[in-house]
Parts: C-alpha cells; structure tokens; sequence
C-alpha cells in the first residue's frame, strides 16, 4: 500500500523526466551528428553516438570556412537592439491600451495584432525600397528597423498588465507619480518573469533571422551567423555533420544568453510571486 | 611627434600619387563551402597577378543561394538604385530573365565589340549556348554541370548486370535480384521528374518542354509537348517503368544511395567529388550517361549550373569586370575549379590540362558528364521559364498524381498541358515580351 | 470540383462570419471593460501608443497596402505594377488544385497543432509549478529548445526522420518514409512544429502559474478539493489571460507555418504539406508572381483575423484579469 502510494507520487516526475528526454532528444541528436564523419551519416545502420568525440573536424571546418566570430558580433549587434527597441515599444503600446482610453482603442489594438498575420515575404521588396530610399543599406540600423515592431511582445505585457489593479495606476497618479515612474518602477519589476521571457523570444527570433540581413547588407563585414550556416550547406544539404556543427557554433551563444537570464527569471519568478 | 605625422602625411601623399588608385570591382556569388574557398582563392589570385598588372581589385561577397540572390537582385533593380548592383554577378538560370531585362546589363555581345582582341573560340560550346536568351549571350560559363545516372557498381556487378541506358531497360530489372538486400530489401531506382529531367528525356525525343525553344528565345507561353505526343510517349513510358515495381516514386535520397539502400539515382554530375567521398570503400560508384526514354531516342542532357554576368557600372569598371570574367573562365581557373569541385571544366583547354587528364585517370567517373555534354545534340535546350518552382512542382505533382492517384497519362498529360500552360499565360500576362 | 467547391463555400462563409464578428465587436467595445472614463487622458495613451505605430505603418501597412493594390494589377518580375487586372488572379487562384489543399492543409494544421501545443505545455507547467531543484532541471529541458532555431531544428529533423541514414525508423523498427510519403508528410510537419511551439509556451504557463498566490490552492485543498477541481476553479480562471495569449498567437503561427516546409518538403510530395503561406511562397514570391502572392496573403491575412476575432470574443466573461 505504501510502496504504491510513494509510485503513485513520483509518477508525475517520472513523466516529467521522460517527456524531457523526448523534447531533448533531438537536440542530443543534432549535437552528436556534428562530430561524426561523412562516413559514419552514410553508414547503414545509423548510429546514436558518434565513433569519438575527438573528431574536432567539423567545428574546425565552421571556423575555417568563415569568419564566425566576425558575424556573432554583427548577429549579437542586430539581435540585442532590434529587441531592446522593440520591448520599450511593445511596453508603451501596452501600457497604452490597458491604462488609457482613446478613441479607436479597441480598434488600434486588433491593428496591431494584424501585423502578426502577414507574412514577412509579402513585404520584403517594399520594404527593401524604403530602407534603401532612406540610406540604411549596410548599417546596423537597416538590418533591425523592419522588426522594430513586435504585436506579439505587446499583446502579452497587456495581458500581464491587465492583471495589475487599476486602483494602483490611478492611486500612483493622484500621488503625482508620472507614467515613465510608474511604468519602471512600478509595473515593470512586477512583470520581471515575462519581461524575461519575451525579450529572450524577441532575441531568438532576430539571432536567427535570414533573408533580411542578407539583402540590406552588400559587404562580408555586415553578414550575421545564420549567413555563415548557409556558406557551408551544399545545393542538396546533404553535409549534415557540416550543417549540424554550425547548427551548434550559431546557437552557443544563445544557449548561453538563455542560462544567464533563466537564472533571473526564475529568481524575479520568486519575487514577483511574493508581490502579488 | 608632430613631424612624426608630418613626415608620414607625406608619405602617404607620395604613395597615393605613386600608386593609381585600382579600379574596384565587386562579385556576387553563391558558392558554398569548398567552391566558395576557391572562388575567394580566384579572387585573391587575380588581385595579385593581372589584377596588380591592370590595376584592378575585386572583392567577392557571398549573396546566399542563387535564388536569393536573384530577389536580391530584382529589389535592387526595383528600388532604382543602380550603384548597388555589383560589377560581377554569378547567376544561375532562374537569374537569366532579371538580367536580361535590366538597364544596366553588359552582354557579352557588346563587351565583344569593345574588346575585339577577346576570343571565346576555347569555351566549351554547349555551356555558352545555354546562356544566351533571345540571341544575346548573357554572360560566359563559369559552373558548368550536366545531369547523369549514378549507379552502385557493385552491386550490379555481383548480379553479373550491367546498367540499362534506356527507361525501359531499367523496367526490365523488375524480378533481377536487385532489389533484394539480404532478408531485406531495397529501392533499386527512384525520381520524380521535374523541370530539367522532364525536359532532358522529352529532348531526346525531340520536342521542346515549353514554346519559344524552351524559353530561351523568348518568354515562353504554353507547352510544346503535348500536341506533338512526346509529353504522353515519355508518361506511358514512365507509368510502365513504376507499374514494373522497380521504379519509386520520390525524389529518392542521396543518403539513400550512400547507404546502399538505393542502386540508381539521377543528379548534378558536380556532385560525384561528394559521392566519392562519402561512399568511400564501401562499393563502387559508377556513373553513365543520363537513361533515355526508349532506344529510338537520342542521347544526352542538357547543360546547367552556372554563369558570370557584368553590370554597366561606366567604362573603367566595365572593361575591368570583362578582364575579370575572362580570367575566371579561362584554362587555369577552370582546371582547378573542376578539380576542387566536382564541375566540369567550363573551357577546353582545362580539360587538356594536366590537373585535368590526371583526375580523370584516377576517377574516370568525372569524365562522364563533359562527354556527355558533348554527345548532347544541340537542338536540346534547358529550360527558362517565369515562375520557375511553382512550374517545378507542378510536374512532379501531376507525375504523382499519375502514378498514385490512377490517372491515365492521357489525362496526366491534358492536365499538365493546362495547369501548367496556366502558370506560363500568368506570367506573360504579367511580363508581356 | 468538389474541393473547389468546399473551397469556396469555407472562404464566403469565412467572410461572412468576419463581417458579423467585426460588427460584435464594434458594439461592445463601448460597452468594455471601462478603467476610465472615456476621453480622459487619451492623448497620453495615443502619444505612447504612437512609436509602436509609427514603425507599424512604415514597414507592415504601408508595404501590406501596396500588396493591395498588387492583388488587384498586373506586377511584373521585378515587382512593378503595369496594368489592373481586376479579381483575375483571385479567380485564377480558386481555380488551382493547390489552393484547396493549403486551405485544407493550414486548417489541419492549426486543428491539430493549437490543442495538442497548449494542453501539453499547460500540463507540464502545471507538473512543475513547484519550486525544487529537479523542477528547475525540468525547467531548463524544457525551455531549452526556445533557443534552437526553426531552420536548424528542421535539419535536425530532415536526418532524424530520413528513412535511411535516421535514427528514427531504425530504432523504432518502422518503415516509414515520413517525409517523402504523402500519408504521413503531414506528420512530420506536426511533430516539428508541435516541438517548436513547447518551450516559450511553457515558460509562460510556468511563470503565470508561479504567481498565483499558493494560500488559495492550499485552502482549498484542506477544504478536501480534488487537484482538478483546484485546477479547473481556481487556477485556470487565474491563468486565462495567459491561456488567450498563448492559444490566440499559437494560431496565428499555425495558421502562417512556412519555414519547416520550405525547408523540408517543398510543399509536397504531391501538395500533402502544402499550406497558405506556402503557397504565396512558391507560386507567388519565389516564381515572381507578385499579384499571386498578395491575393493568397490576403485570404491567409483574412482568414486568421476571422479566427482571431473569434477568439477575442470569448475574452469578456471567461478571460479574468483578477
């Protein structure tokens, strides 16, 4: 009876660890194809594991082929700003919609969700137009102004807005508390977990961001790392342990972006629990 | 300190009045890992040879693959901004129309007149014949490939088989033996036509895919096979060769064929330096020419790959980008690109060449696909059409659709005919010649 | 004919539903939620609502509009308009086999993705709500794949279901040939994008839970609540701000799924993948159709405002913002 019962209370975590090794899975995959040989991806049966984990070869190859580091500068660049940018836009715009009335309110938050619902390849050539009309070839500036915008960031701050009580904002107003002091001091800190989490979407997105970077720059300086993964695929894409290999160079960075700032979040998740 | 920046001040003056500032150039490619070396190898080369003699420097940026390039191309060309364009561009054949309509294109027909002394009398013909588009050369060769039949040597070979040249030939491998892989078993053929294998074997039936001499004179605007019967010769052909069980129908993988999974695959004949690489000592590569439909029809395949184009960016520019271009198609340029890569040698006088001759006695699998292109009757044309991938697709899902959903080739071929001449009117309508 | 027909029928019907929808919502939102009173303070609101909306209107509206205006001309290659064509292409497009297989396609897709993403990140969240160190591994392999991209993840898959050199098949014993086989194309597709959606989801599920003060679960579970009875009552209300965001984006992204086809199907074999946005890709920007690729963003653009404003509908009542 009591051994059934401690089972029963670790099958939750017991399906919680395998469910975590279906999602890793792949990812575990990837990592050990990039140190297997053309051989052994051709070889019948597969493999898991590659032969040795000595075989540095690809990863070599990545740096040898490509100036890599030159284009994580570039990608890191063009990712924190387009991010940065877009978060304080998506803050205001929510800020906005949940904390004031307007005419059209309702109206221009729908408008904004629409721009979620086009695709981007729609817009390229017009927007290739203007960013070219307006000089930006070759800059910083030109590879993130098209994604300044960000409907998916500010629909979820309103969402978690929302929860905070209007008594606060009125009461922070009477106590001639002004909005940029009450955004940052006030509803921003409670909001801290998914403040977090939305610019590490926002910073994902523009890392791996391809066809845009790649037709408003013209020089080899300005090129970002998903550019690089494309210099190293053939016409086929048959190179996998190659593809693999630069799969993980281009996202090292971004893991480790993710594990600095998973620490706060799960540390302002603490907090913020204890505020409301 | 301060004569210290005087007297380099001075110096630099000299030096610049000295030097004459070079001409710079900029290339556009789209060639990845080893290619995309040795084309920054050319470049580098060029720089410090006749580019030093001539005063001329070019940069090579990397543009993405050839279709991105292409959109790249076409949003420069429509945001008028025309000192954006480069001086070089390498284009494949879907960048044949952009070019071709822009302002600022160089053909090589105008470069001849302004450098007489040029000579293009070495170039491998058919591989300049496939970049002219209504009676201008485009541009000259610089990647040149064919499509041919790879095949697993050993395997026939332990059936005392040798590999069929003809579509019906291989229906006939149905109940060999090869299909057996131990207790298991294995895919002896796979493919799915598209674009340039539909046009390969309606061409050796004598027929055109498309009007306009497969677009190359023109926009084209319908298809040229179905009145004439070649369309429904080559789907009965092909339905008989899946009905006898030996044919998949799919892409079919070259991982497939690597592993030994599959015995005959059709592709690039550039890949056989990857091929051999990958198959290692597990068995034999051997490649033959591209299968014809039946035996009355004639033998090859078209040319593809692809091409070095110039940008009319004034005059200095211009006959410096032609001396580049002619450089990078030339004998040494060529030798070692078709050596590194698995290409053929886009000029003869590579293919004279020691690098050349000594590849080919060791691995006499590249020599297939140039003989190849040099058997191919030069009434064959590969093909030019608008909206290239939704016509690509479209044949392979009306081939599905033939072979998976019963539909007879009748059909199949009356659907085509109107679906994709469909696509063709489209795009006239959209881009009136 | 017959899918055509559906076809049709599915979009007028789609309109139609978006003209009553839009009409709903344009009465009650005098009558929502009300903070303030109207007037008061709405130039503030507007003037911090105008960054996000100038950039809007440069790089997506303005751009969208010209799309417009395209659906309805003549483009050329390079994107120039030179004559009107009308509703031709609109026309041309009902009329292709492949448009009522993307119709088809995008609709399953979503009906299949939507659920099976946000019960099985809801569920995991839920299981980790919990603070302990094996939650926070749990945590961290399960918000890992946030940080892979689409186009490398689907390399990974494209040799993970190869039939041949894949590890799948083999340790599985099947034969499979998962993405080349009509039947089971869309499988693949599913399994992929299912995977993508997991960990932002869960992330947010995992911090709204978090939040939810942990004396009303207790209570109510010294009062002799079942854990689902505490889930459906008092949980679930508290997350659905949370739920409305993450089903609502869920399906917008559905609705677009593009990238894992590009990059491993093409659409086929034989239109099994084939979907909306796709087939703007394919038949319209990467063919140089221009007008054909603004009328089939259109109909996407439509038809998941239609879904969305659907949704929004069920926010007054069952959405509680506390």
């Amino acid at each position: 009876m009591k051994n059934s019962n401690r089972l029963l209370r670790l099958l939750p975590d017991l399906v919680l660890v395998l469910m975590a090794a279906v999602v890793l899975f792949p990812v575990f995959y990837g990592l050990m194809g990039a140190f297997k040989t053309p051989q052994e991806f051709s070889s019948y049966p597969p493999t898991l594991f590659p032969e040795s984990f000595r075989n540095l070869d690809n990863f070599r190859y990545v740096f040898d082929m490509t100036p890599m580091l030159r284009y994580y500068l570039n990608s890191l660049i063009v990712a924190t700003l387009s991010s940065t940018v877009r978060m304080f836009l998506a803050v205001f715009a929510a800020y906005a919609f949940v904390f004031y009335r307007f005419p059209g309110h309702r109206f221009f938050f729908l408008l904004m969700l629409t721009t979620m619902m086009l695709p981007p390849d729609v817009l390229v050539i017009a927007n290739y137009q203007t960013v070219s009309g307006m000089g930006l070839l070759d800059t910083y500036l030109g590879m993130c102004i098209v994604s300044f915008v960000g409907a998916s960031q500010m629909f979820m701050l309103r969402q978690q807005f929302m929860t905070s009580p209007v008594a606060l904002h009125d009461a922070a107003m009477l106590d001639g508390c002004g909005d940029f002091r009450f955004i940052f001091s006030v509803l921003l800190p409670t909001a801290r977990p998914v403040l977090i989490t939305l610019f590490l979407q926002s910073f994902l997105a523009q890392w791996n961001t391809y066809l845009w970077p790649l037709l408003v720059t013209n020089r080899n300086s300005m090129r970002t790392v998903q550019v690089g993964i494309t210099m190293l695929t053939t016409i086929d894409a048959t190179n996998y342990e190659v593809i693999l290999a630069a799969t993980f160079v281009t996202m090292l960075p971004t893991m480790v972006v993710y594990l600095i700032l998973r620490k706060a979040v799960s540390h302002a998740m603490s907090s913020g629990a204890l505020i409301s | 300190m301060k004569r210290v920046l005087l007297m380099l001040a001075i110096l630099l003056l000299v030096c610049s009045v000295g030097v004459a500032e070079p001409v710079k150039l900029t290339l556009w490619h789209s060639m990845t890992q080893e290619a995309g070396q040795l084309m920054d190898a050319f470049v580098k080369e060029f720089n410090e040879t006749l580019g030093r003699e001539q005063g001329i420097e070019v940069e090579a940026v990397f543009q993405g693959k050839y279709s991105e390039a292409v959109t790249k191309l076409n949003s420069v060309l429509s945001s008028g901004q025309t000192d954006n364009l480069p001086d070089v561009m390498q284009l494949d054949a879907t960048g044949k129309v952009s070019f071709a309509s822009a302002e600022m294109a160089y053909p090589v027909d105008r470069a001849l007149q302004e450098h007489p002394e040029s000579d293009l009398s070495d170039l491998l013909a058919p591989a300049l014949a496939n970049w002219k588009m209504g009676g201008v050369q485009l541009g000259l060769p610089f990647a040149t490939s064919t499509t041919v039949l790879y095949y697993n040597k050993s395997a026939f070979d332990a059936l005392g088989l040798t590999v069929p040249g003809t579509l019906e030939g291989i229906a006939s491998l149905a109940g060999s033996g090869l299909e057996k892989d131990g207790d298991g078993s294995r895919t002896v053929f796979a493919c799915l036509p598209n674009t340039p294998t539909l046009a390969n074997w309606l061409g050796q039936l004598g027929s055109n895919l498309v009007n306009r001499t497969n677009g190359t004179e023109g926009t084209a605007s319908a298809l040229e096979c179905v009145d004439n019967g070649a369309l429904l010769e080559f789907l009965k052909t092909w339905k008989a060769l899946y009905e006898s069980g030996v044919l998949e129908n799919g892409e079919g993988s070259l991982d497939a064929f690597v592993a030994g999974k599959q015995l005959m695959m059709i592709s690039s004949s550039s890949n056989v330096t990857s091929l051999l690489e990958k198959i290692g000592d597990s068995f034999e590569l051997g490649v033959t020419f591209y299968p014809r439909v039946s035996e009355k029809a004639a033998e090859g395949a078209t040319v593809n790959g692809s091409c070095l184009v110039i940008f009319d960016q004034g005059e200095a520019r211009r006959n410096a980008a032609w001396t580049f271009v002619t450089w990078m198609t030339g004998p040494d340029v060529q030798a070692t690109f078709a050596r590194g890569t698995g290409y053929l040698p886009s000029n003869v006088k590579a293919s004279d060449s020691s690098a050349w001759t000594e590849l080919v006695s060791q691995y006499p699998q590249y020599e297939v696909g140039l003989r190849q292109v040099l058997q191919t009757p030069d009434t064959m044309h590969s093909v030019t059409v608008g909206p290239s991938i939704d016509f690509y697709y479209g044949i392979q899902n009306w081939v599905s659709d033939m072979l998976e959903q019963d539909l007879t080739p009748e059909e199949a071929a009356q659907g085509m005919a109107e679906d994709l001449g469909g696509m063709l009117e489209q795009y006239v309508r959209a881009n009136p010649s | 004919m017959e899918e055509e027909i559906l076809g049709f029928t599915m979009f007028f019907c789609l309109l139609k539903k978006f003209q009553e929808v839009f009409l709903l919502i344009y009465y009650k939102s005098n009558g929502a939620r009300q903070r303030h009173l109207p007037g008061q303070n709405s130039v503030k609101g507007i003037l911090f609502l105008l960054p996000m909306l100038t950039f809007a209107v440069i790089f997506v509206f303005y751009p969208f509009g010209q799309a417009l205006v395209q659906s309805v001309s003549v483009v050329n290659f390079r994107g120039e308009i030179t004559g009107f064509a009308g509703l031709d292409h609109f026309r041309y497009l009902f009329g292709r086999k492949e448009f009522s297989s993307a119709l088809r396609n995008t609709l399953l897709l979503c009906g299949v993705n939507v659920p099976v993403t946000v019960v099985l990140t809801l569920l995991l969240a839920w299981m980790c709500r919990q603070k302990s160190p094996f939650h926070s591994i749990m945590e961290t392999a399960f918000a890992l794949p946030m940080s892979v991209s689409m186009a490398s993840i689907s390399l990974v898959f494209k040799v993970l279901l190869n039939p041949t050199a894949g590890y799948l098949n083999y340790i599985t014993g099947l034969d499979i040939r998962w993405l080349t086989d009509r039947r089971t194309a869309m499988y693949g597709i599913l399994i992929i994008t299912i995977w993508m959606g997991i960990a932002f989801n869960f992330l947010l599920f995992l911090s709204a839970l978090r939040a939810i003060p942990g004396e009303l679960a207790e209570s109510a579970a010294l009062e002799g609540a079942s854990s689902l009875r505490i889930f459906m009552q008092i949980q679930l209300p508290l997350l659905s701000p949370t739920l409305l965001y993450v089903v609502c984006t869920n399906m917008i992204q559905a609705l677009m799924t593009n990238g894992p086809i590009l990059i491993l199907t093409g659409g086929g074999p034989a239109r099994s993948t084939t979907t909306m946005i796709y087939l703007m890709y394919s038949t319209g920007f990467s063919s140089s159709n221009y007008s054909l690729a603004a009328c089939v963003s259109i109909i996407a653009f439509l038809m998941t405002l239609t879904f969305t404003l659907l949704l929004f509908t069920t926010e007054k009542g069952r959405v509680h913002y506390q």
